[in-house]
């Protein structure tokens, strides 16, 4: 049954990403701009000839739903074009780049969630006390702290500074890494590389910290107040009153249920760590969909975006539905 | 007794996981012979095929790979690299004599076949594969390319084309049996005679190259000659300038560039760092609509050129990185009129003018930029006041300005474009002729057409060079730009980078590098 749905589930989201992807073929095209002549520059030397031929090769000379029609067609093969600046598949240049995207996300995640559950379940234990009002002034700094600036000055201390840590990209090249699914942890796992693994997890660390710390803030705050209310329910002080011991009061009584709504907030979150890396990867030279599509939207690379944000799309759509499967895990009444 | 287990699992792998953090630490050992280049770059490439990009960085990468007929020096000097010589019989004809014992990196002989494979590649419709090469263009009226004997192939021109050697220096020459054998992969695997070969990387990650040992050398006119002396060189894509800054001074690359003015003193206060210029190729400046009020007034265009003291501009908002230009030529270009002095800062005289034109009172402007430039804009905006003239400055989107630019749209913009071959052929053919392609001006002056066209076609130098005094004198008159600057370039190394000199056309050429 459960399955069904989540199948179900899974089929839906399948219009919303074609949908989207009409959407963004309509606002790309329909975007002062011509991709031809971008490509070609700020300088001489452009025959008319030349731009004529591009012009036909990458259909712009045609009708928009003609054009609308060679894409849906392709799409229909699973073949989401051939990106104009790079002259390779689209799916080809995303492949590349998504393993970084989503290792970073995945980073940031777990850095957020480490730091965030405990501190938001400290401060409403310890309401209103010094580790508190400390660590909800610091989650307010997270939010307001713009992720370029934070993301420069931690390479500065880090790694100008102290020269503990890189400051660019994914892997140094020393480690000599044989890749096999793009996701470099698991690879130097897989290969027994543990130099690779060492290497992946410090190019890891600051992008990671950079990227979850806004997130880290906001769960920490609504971590914070589900568990002020949770504790002031009947059940928890009834299991006070069974003499169970305060921690196992807090952890399985009270923060089990203050988690259903600071999950909602996790798989939102989720979905703009996505967004949001687009900033984090041009920061940190990240080579990964964010810093991909950030340039290809400057130069009208209209195929590499309309694939770029389908695949957005996708996972922010596969992110909400993880979060409603642990809803039912959490809270046993609640039905996907 | 299954918690636990799992317990065990994730204690071990974090362990694990401090543990590596340490292995990787312990720097690799660097023996003389053996070391590695990092270059930052502030973009990614587009693609690794040499015929199918229209982008200085990426051709950077793919020139480190690949060799080219000739090469420029740093200072822009076009020099013999796979071709030994050439002789030009008659304006119609170029022959080259391709030097002998030149191998790729596979290991096959360079032949005349493989040069005119590459030069069909770009030059003809549909040669990739059914789709046509963007460098076409820069192979000018080049239309056929014949094998003449076993080491001298032939450019045979539709018209006279004087620029031909600046222009080679921009294709890369491939293998024919290799391409044939790819296709494609080209862009993700090259395979060129270059003095460095791809290992590894991607166009959206990093590409590392190595040494090339059998290397012919390069052109002898640029030694050292002979293999690169780095084992290893690896270019690293920094889109963002604090990156690449942070990136040099912490020691994790060797060389950097396009840095901004504003950063250099910065680098400059840090002992492990040098920074190095050289004059760009990039002209700056205003273009006026020539077709509405009150841009239709000559004497109101000079007088925003008096009214603009471009000295201060270049001083404080260039922090003195670039030269103020006397019209509309490079300063170090060829052709440049030398008696041409820049037009000066003179408020009361464009007072004067403007007054004569009946703008005494001034009026409103809006100065479109893109948002990289607007510094500059800002400034002159401030001085335009001082006349009268109330401009705001907009920035925008490049795309969707050059659109309105073309359609005549807008008043006046600050742009710039890219002259690397010196030449004033692809400077001021589209930005000044009637209706070319970089015309935002739009500016028309059939004496001016007449004189460029001519000048196109004009083989013999000297009075080619008479051709384009003439153009620049009617161009300086008629002022249909704010003459600016060209900034120089700015790029930085580690102090122990030994044998590298920025290009004046921007590339980074790593074959003659060392590291101390």
């Amino acid at each position: 049954m459960q399955a069904a749905k989540i199948a179900e589930r899974i089929l839906i989201a399948i219009p919303v990403v074609i949908g989207i992807g009409i959407i963004i073929f309509l606002i790309m095209r329909l975007t002062p701009g011509d991709p031809v002549d971008i490509m070609m520059g700020q300088a001489g030397h452009v025959s008319a000839r030349e731009i004529e031929l591009l012009t036909e090769q990458w259909h712009l000379n045609e009708p928009l739903h003609i054009q609308l029609g060679y894409f849906l067609r392709d799409l229909a093969r699973g073949d989401l074009g051939t990106s104009f600046t790079k002259g390779r598949p689209v799916w080809d240049l995303i492949k590349g780049a998504l393993p970084a995207t989503l290792e970073l996300a995945l980073g940031a995640a777990i850095f957020a969630l480490l730091l965030a559950i405990p501190i938001g379940v400290i401060s409403a234990v310890k309401q209103n006390s010094f580790i508190d009002r400390a660590s909800m002034t610091v989650a307010f700094f997270g939010i307001c702290m713009p992720v370029f600036y934070l993301g420069i000055i931690l390479m500065l201390v880090f790694s100008v500074k102290m020269g503990v840590l890189p400051t660019y990209g994914r892997i140094s090249y020393e480690v000599m890494l044989h890749k096999v699914t793009g996701f470099y942890m698991l690879d130097s796992i897989i290969t027994g590389n543990w130099a690779a693994l060492g290497s992946t997890l410090k190019h890891l660390i600051l992008p990671s910290i950079t990227l979850g710390f806004p997130m880290a803030a906001i769960v920490a705050r609504v971590m914070r107040s589900s568990m002020l209310e949770v504790l002031r329910n009947d059940y928890v002080v009834m299991a006070r009153a069974k003499g169970l011991r305060e921690f196992s009061v807090i952890v399985k009584h009270a923060m089990r249920n203050a988690m259903i709504p600071t999950v909602t907030v996790i798989g939102l979150e989720i979905g703009m760590l996505l967004g949001g890396n687009m900033i984090v990867e041009t920061v940190f030279s990240w080579p990964g969909l964010g810093r991909l599509v950030v340039n290809s939207i400057f130069v009208r690379d209209y195929p590499l975006v309309q694939g770029v944000v389908m695949v957005y799309a996708f996972t922010f759509v596969a992110a909400n539905l993880v979060v409603d499967i642990l809803y039912t895990y959490i809270n046993p009444k609640i039905s996907i | 007794m299954k918690k636990r287990a799992w317990y065990f699992a994730v204690l071990a792998l974090a362990v694990l996981m401090i543990g590596s953090l340490f292995a990787g630490c312990q720097p690799a050992e660097k023996e003389a012979e053996d070391y590695t280049i990092i270059v930052g770059l502030s973009q990614t490439i587009m693609t690794l095929d040499p015929a199918n990009h229209r982008d200085r960085v990426t051709e950077t990468v793919i020139r480190n790979i690949y060799d080219g007929l000739v090469t420029r020096k740093p200072d822009g000097t076009v020099v013999p690299e796979i071709a030994e010589s050439w002789t030009n019989p008659d304006p119609l004809t170029w022959e080259f004599k391709i030097r002998s014992g030149i191998k790729f990196h596979n290991g096959s002989d360079l032949t005349v076949e493989d040069v005119k494979f590459t030069f069909d590649r770009v030059i003809q419709e549909g040669a990739m594969e059914g789709e046509t090469s963007p460098r076409k263009g820069l192979m000018g009226p080049v239309t056929e390319v014949e094998i003449v004997g076993d080491d001298t192939i032939r450019f045979v021109l539709k018209k006279p084309w004087p620029i031909l050697l600046a222009m080679l220096p921009h294709q890369q020459i491939v293998s024919k049996a290799y391409v044939e054998e790819v296709g494609s992969d080209i862009a993700t695997k090259p395979m060129g005679c270059g003095p460095f070969k791809f290992v590894e990387g991607s166009i959206d990650e990093r590409i590392v190259l190595e040494r090339f040992d059998d290397y012919y050398g390069g052109s002898p006119e640029i030694p050292p000659v002979g293999p690169a002396p780095a084992k290893r060189v690896i270019f690293e894509f920094m889109p963002e300038v604090s990156t690449r800054i942070a990136a040099l001074q912490g020691g994790d690359v060797h060389i950097i560039h396009n840095i901004p003015p504003d950063m250099v003193s910065t680098l400059e206060a840090d002992p492990n760092v040098i920074v190095k210029t050289v004059e760009g190729t990039r002209m700056h400046m205003f273009e006026m609509n020539v077709t509405k009020p009150p841009f239709d007034d000559v004497r109101v265009r000079q007088a925003v050129n008096y009214a603009i003291d471009m000295d201060a501009i270049v001083k404080n908002v260039l922090s003195g990185y670039g030269t103020v230009v006397a019209g509309p030529l490079l300063p170090h270009g060829f052709a440049r009129d030398p008696d041409l002095k820049p037009y000066g800062y003179d408020p009361a005289k464009a007072k004067k003018l403007l007054e004569e034109a009946g703008y005494a009172d001034g009026f409103e402007l809006v100065i479109d930029t893109t948002d990289e430039l607007k510094d500059v804009v800002y400034a002159a905006a401030s001085m335009l006041a001082d006349v009268g003239i109330e401009a705001t400055v907009r920035t925008w989107d490049w795309g969707v300005l050059k659109e309105q630019l073309l359609a005549g749209e807008r008043m006046m913009c600050f742009g710039n474009w890219g002259n690397s071959t010196l030449d004033p052929s692809d400077l001021l053919v589209p930005k000044l002729r009637s209706n070319d392609r970089g015309n935002y001006s739009h500016y028309s002056n059939p004496e001016l057409d007449a004189l460029l066209d001519a000048a196109e076609v004009e083989t013999d130098r000297e009075v080619r060079k008479t051709l384009y005094y003439q153009a620049q004198a009617i161009i300086y008159e008629d002022a249909p730009w704010v003459f600016s600057y060209v900034g120089r370039e700015i790029e930085a190394c580690r102090s122990n980078v030994e044998n590298w000199q920025p290009s004046t056309d921007s590339r980074i050429n790593l074959h003659r590098v060392k590291l101390k």
